[in-house]
């Protein structure tokens, strides 16, 4: 259950911030407001920052909701036959990917299906476009060896970005 | 920028085109939403996916925000939210457990205003740090050190008397509590 994995620690009021406390607290919580920004790894405030740049462009987030990936150790006895196929899929208001990785290439279907183009952009800076045929099938060859993203451009509907894929 | 702009003023700014204003949303909020993805347990991958859409839902969304100033709760319930996605996707090819609660429980909301609260104030602290003099920032870093330094270390590094640290400490700590950075969080 999800409200099993919350720790519930006691949390000051903020309205103490100034007035209650003495040298020791405020010592002790400002020791845990640097404490806690540096906790936070440089990259992941980094790849906040990057977001900006999706800032006034017309796409929708796709996000991932389904990786067989997930707990793979756990549950590779149970897919053994199939072991070397990956399904992701992602999916936003309107429209879903999946996407199934084979061994050398990254085959795709978007729903609802339509003609386009598929452009897997690397973190590293590399673009690859793809053509969509018409019953919405793709196929990304080779694997981008770094984390890369789908942007799915489609006759009509708004453009979709996937988030971050690592495979 | 300065560190004590009102968070609603960060986000008008954003919404035009101010890469600056921006960083300073990301820079201020993000221990929160690291925070909240390691009280679900996230680690590694799951917590970049949920970061990266976080920010970029926020982006989508700095337009249409309907209370700007109430950012901080808007990134800690879409943190939340996101957590939960990320924990659905993984437990969904794992048949044998539970189905996932699709509402947040009472202890979640409870975890979700601890967040918030802990953000609102962290930020201002690091804020009113920020703005203290480098000879006040050296000392109370010295200070919060783990291990701390003692205070004949202090001396010798910083070149002050013994005798001085501890007024010195009492004069910063003070300066601390009364910068605008603090008091702006007092004024909510």
């Amino acid at each position: 259950m999800l409200r099993l994995r919350a720790r519930v620690p006691s949390a000051p009021e903020v309205s103490q911030v100034r007035d209650g406390w003495n040298d020791e607290q405020l010592l002790r919580e400002l020791r845990e407001a640097l404490r806690a920004r540096q906790a936070v790894p440089p990259e992941f405030v980094e790849t906040g920052k990057n977001a900006y740049a999706w800032h006034n462009i017309d796409a929708e987030l796709a996000q991932l909701t389904y990786d067989s990936g997930h707990d793979g150790e756990r549950c590779a006895a149970m897919r053994s036959e199939t072991a070397s196929v990956r399904m992701l899929t992602f999916a936003s208001a309107h429209f879903s990917i999946e996407l199934e990785v084979t061994e050398g290439s990254v085959l795709g279907q978007i729903m609802p299906p339509g003609e386009g183009t598929i452009e897997a952009q690397t973190q590293a800076g590399g673009t690859t476009v793809t053509p969509i045929d018409e019953i919405g099938c793709f196929s990304i060859e080779p694997i981008p060896s770094s984390p890369f993203r789908l942007h799915c451009r489609a006759a009509g509907r708004i453009d979709v970005v996937t988030g971050w894929i690592t495979l | 920028m300065s560190n004590d702009v009102p968070v609603a003023a960060l986000v008008a700014r954003a919404a035009g085109d101010d890469q600056g204003a921006w960083n300073e949303i990301v820079g201020r909020y993000a221990p929160m939403v690291w925070s909240i993805c390691t009280r679900y347990r996230l680690v590694g991958q799951d917590i970049e996916d949920v970061g990266q859409s976080v920010w970029l839902l926020l982006v989508e969304h700095l337009g249409k925000l309907r209370e700007p100033a109430a950012l901080p709760g808007w990134l800690a319930t879409t943190t939340q939210r996101e957590c939960f996605r990320v924990l659905r996707a993984a437990r969904r090819y794992d048949h044998s457990g539970p189905p996932p609660d699709e509402l947040p429980s009472s202890s979640d909301h409870a975890l979700i205003e601890e967040e918030i609260i802990a953000a609102e104030r962290n930020a201002a602290l690091r804020a009113a740090f920020a703005e203290l003099p480098p000879h006040c920032r050296r000392l109370l870093a010295m200070v919060l050190s783990d291990p701390p330094h003692s205070y004949a270390e202090i001396s010798a590094i910083l070149q002050i008397p013994v005798g001085s640290i501890g007024p010195q400490r009492a004069r910063c700590l003070e300066r601390l509590r009364r910068s605008s950075s603090l008091s702006a969080v007092h004024g909510c």
